[in-house]
């Protein structure tokens, strides 16, 4: 009977000769790099944390940890989509592979391409309350800074998400790389700064920082730290204690920044064997484990220096708009506040800032990458995958750019546009979803191609790996996305936003079917793609 | 308005797929293909062989062991070797039986690894003429086969003595009224492989080649296995010194070859067809042409291909990427 163990190294398990595409193994740093970026703890990490006193009995810090460790499945998940189908590209093409064309165009591009115009306006919140407004604030533009609080502002700061996010496609994928990883550099050298200087302040360093600044630059009382208690005080906090329910309640606010580890998977090249499988798994879980421990420090940097009450508070006290500063708390400038020196304070918040300009052009590259790959199922037209002589793929980049910028428009003047896009998370989790099924069902779907895979012989329990990680993966979003529908903490079961997400839904759906009668009419059944041709 | 999103009806449907380095399934596929998507007209680009070989080694009694992509396997009877050796075959690898004493020799020499890399890919490539002849015969498809920059010369001997496949490397070839010019030759690799040249020699070699074509533009097919200089069919994971691909993978660079480029902008072929950038899936449009690389997904015994149908208007219009 035959039996199977895995060996570290592939040398003298057979020879090679030299051939095109022959390659030696990519630095799992650089993976763990562009995974760390995506679960990017500066921007969606500290957003969305604030709002957290939403489940004051919830705690913070066990929830990330919690659904960080539990999302190693997505990374599991992820890498085995990988290992049986490289350079396949992603979402799309598994789903389509496995499940159908219509399933996998209709959840990639609302997932992938329409959902990600909605996400502009995030971005852009995000640009002016981390990056434009306190730079302004820091540099005495206080103008500057209200401007970017009001609808102008907001729809100022998507557009130039938008462009920036276009250029930086524009500029190619090599270009592109180099950028952010100038940018994690230059991020983590800020973050670095940031966790020392909470580390060694005290609260009563920060308390007199905080009500100085907040003073000069907002205009706030002489006590701003404890009219922030005062206002925004939230009971049943507790830094240390685990409330199971409320805490696993917190998980599918989280996932708003931890979901993303998958955009670290290194999707090209040949897959030379379990190592590159393994690299996948330690590059995508590594950054979740890492960025999680991270933020766990941070947090509990911030209970000690910022007090964890205050913490809590001032988020609360933002959101219900009674706070004796009207910005919202940026952890980042109430670290730089430590900082007396203005220029040593701008200097902080602008290496902070590097986290959302590595960032910014995630919000389009996987757009491009779906509106291509639909584009040569020929489901979509073929000019929508043209590109120019410098390889600029305009029509891609038109069709996430030109549709943003009125959906940004709405998002800043329209009176309840902003709350249709409360479901932007659920629709990419919705995604992400059909393809755990996909690589659930994969070594029964598409035996072949499975057990030809160097992930073939790993089981849990007799059941496939893959299968086991992606139903695991499976559990944990179809718990998030029942939440979101049925809790209203989360706010995303607005009515107004379900109906507006089923017309996205329904707009790709009839895309689909408008495209293949019409290849049916032109000759070309686009049953074509997806046929197996028989073997013998 | 509306004519401009139907063809014609088409005279000539082409099967086209490349890059099968070696796997058994997708070459038997490839011979399916024309008569699963119904086409007259089969053509494998470039890259024909496979770039490993994978020893089995026997232990004694029956007992023998081999690793397949890390995973070390063991054997103890004739069928699960015969097993294994298909799994091989299938990922496009040569599997060998031998022993510690010959691995400890293949090991050490240069020369001796060639040898038998010579000798599995041309047993092959001769092994697969042969159920090329039986597959195809009275079924009225023709079949043209151009070896890429991977594949050694004497593949063309091979191919040029079978007798349902045709040799396209070097030549015009014609059917129905198109005429195809193709070569496996590329611009230079990191893997100093056998059929690649500088720009300029590359280009007079294309140049060579295409004067030879009589036919109208809209009826000329290049079927050059590399793909054209920044068409976006050409980009490929930037590596270092090391071979390393940088910023884990995600540094995507175009590799193609500008001599293909121009002499696509020159001649304006109806359809140019590529390979070699693996990854490169896709089509686009030089000027009049439409230009396809299917990809490759031969590890996973996935035959990429593209059906085109050709109906002699100016631009092919009526085409589709398979994922057979």
């Amino acid at each position: 009977m035959a039996s199977d163990t895995t060996t570290g190294s592939g040398a003298g398990d057979l020879f090679q000769r030299k051939a095109t595409g022959l390659l030696r193994g990519w630095s799992v740093l650089d993976g763990f790099i562009y995974a760390a970026f995506a679960i990017n703890l500066l921007t969606l990490g500290l957003y969305i944390f604030s709002f957290a006193p939403f489940i004051p009995d919830g705690s913070l810090i066990y929830a990330i940890i919690l659904s960080g460790l539990y999302l190693v499945f997505q990374a599991v998940t992820y890498a085995s989509l990988i290992a049986v189908m490289p350079r396949a590209g992603g979402d799309y093409v598994w789903m389509s592979r496995v499940l159908g064309g219509g399933i996998g165009f209709v959840l990639a591009v609302t997932g992938w391409w329409f959902i990600l115009w909605h996400w502009v306006p995030i971005y852009a919140n995000i640009l002016n309350i981390e990056v434009l407004v306190p730079l302004a604030t820091i540099a005495g533009f206080g103008g500057i800074a209200d401007f970017f609080g009001e609808p102008g502002g907001m729809f100022t700061a998507s557009t130039v998400v938008a462009i920036l996010a276009s250029i930086l496609i524009s500029l190619g994928m090599r270009t592109y790389a180099r950028i952010q990883k100038f940018c994690f550099y230059g991020g983590v050298i800020g973050l670095v700064i940031m966790l020392a200087l909470l580390l060694f302040n005290s609260n009563a360093d920060f308390v007199g920082a905080f009500n100085s600044h907040a003073q000069d630059l907002y205009g706030a009382g002489s006590n701003a730290y404890q009219q922030t208690l005062d206002a925004g005080s939230v009971k049943g906090t507790n830094l240390g204690a685990l409330a199971l329910g409320p805490t696993l309640l917190l998980i599918p606010m989280i996932v708003f920044f931890n979901l993303w580890s998958n955009w670290g998977a290194t999707l090209y090249g040949e897959v030379r064997g379990a190592s590159d499988f393994r690299k996948n798994i330690y590059a995508m879980g590594g950054a979740l484990v890492v960025t999680s421990t991270v933020a766990v420090i941070m947090l509990l940097l911030f209970a000690k220096t910022f007090g964890w009450d205050f913490y809590y508070a001032a988020n609360n006290a933002y959101w219900g708009g009674n706070g004796p500063i009207s910005v919202w708390p940026y952890p980042g400038l109430f670290a730089a506040f430590l900082f007396d020196s203005p220029i040593l304070q701008f200097i902080l918040v602008a290496l902070l800032a590097l986290w959302f300009f590595g960032w910014v052009g995630s919000v389009f590259l996987s757009s491009a990458r779906v509106v291509f790959a639909t584009a040569f199922d020929r489901v979509l037209p073929e000019w929508v995958a043209k590109t120019s002589r410098n390889g600029v793929p305009y029509y891609a980049l038109a069709l996430m750019l030109l549709p943003s910028i009125p959906i940004s428009y709405l998002y800043a003047y329209g009176e309840n546009f902003a709350t249709y896009t409360l479901d932007a998370t659920l629709v990419i989790a919705t995604t992400f979803l059909g393809s755990a099924i996909a690589a659930a069902v994969l070594p029964w779907r598409k035996p072949e191609i499975y057990n030809a895979s160097p992930i073939a012989r790993y089981n849990v329990l007799g059941l496939p790996l893959i299968t086991v990680a992606a139903s695991m993966f499976s559990i944990f979003l179809v718990f998030c996305i029942y939440k979101w529908l049925t809790d209203d903490t989360y706010g995303i079961n607005n009515g107004q936003s379900l109906i507006y997400m089923a017309i996205l839904y329904a707009v790709a759906l009839g895309l689909y079917v408008a495209f293949r009668l019409l290849r049916r009419a032109q000759g070309m059944d686009l049953k074509m793609v997806y046929d197996e041709i028989p073997e013998d | 308005m509306i004519s401009k999103l139907f063809s014609q009806e088409p005279e000539t449907r082409v099967f086209f797929a490349t890059d099968i380095h070696g796997s058994e399934t997708c070459w038997r596929k490839f011979l399916n293909s024309g008569k699963h998507y119904e086409a007259k007209i089969m053509v494998l680009g470039g890259d024909m062989t496979g770039k490993a070989l994978v020893p089995i080694v026997e232990e004694g009694q029956g007992r023998w062991h081999a690793t397949l992509l890390e995973n070390r396997r063991e054997f103890e009877s004739e069928d699960e070797v015969k097993e294994f050796e298909d799994s091989v075959m299938r990922r496009g690898y040569y599997p060998f039986r031998t022993d510690p004493d010959e691995m400890s020799e293949l090991s050490t020499s240069e020369e001796l690894r060639d040898e038998l890399f010579h000798k599995e890919m041309l047993g092959t490539v001769e092994r697969w003429m042969q159920m090329a002849d039986e597959k195809l015969d009275g079924t009225g498809i023709e079949c043209f086969v151009s070896p890429g920059n991977d594949d050694q010369f004497e593949v063309d001997e091979i191919i040029s003595s079978a007798k349902r496949v045709r040799l396209a490397e070097g030549k015009v070839v014609e059917f129905d009224d198109f005429q195809m010019v193709s070569t496996g030759w590329s611009n230079r690799t990191p893997w100093d492989t056998y059929r690649e040249e500088d720009e300029e020699e590359l280009a007079e070699r294309l140049r060579k080649m295409t004067s030879q074509v009589t036919a109208p533009p809209e009826k000329t097919i290049y079927n050059f296995h590399c793909p054209p200089f920044k068409s976006g069919l050409d980009e490929a994971p930037e590596i270092d010194e090391d071979m390393r691909p940088k910023h884990g993978g995600r540094s995507i660079v175009p590799v193609g070859s500008k001599a293909v480029r121009e002499a696509i902008e020159e001649g304006q072929p109806g359809l140019a067809l590529h390979g070699h950038i693996h990854e490169a899936k896709g089509n686009t449009r030089i000027g009049r042409t439409l230009c396809i690389n299917p990809g490759s997904s031969y590890e996973q015994g996935q035959l990429l291909g593209a059906v085109i149908d050709l109906d002699g208007g100016k631009k092919v219009k009526r085409f589709v990427l398979t994922n057979g």
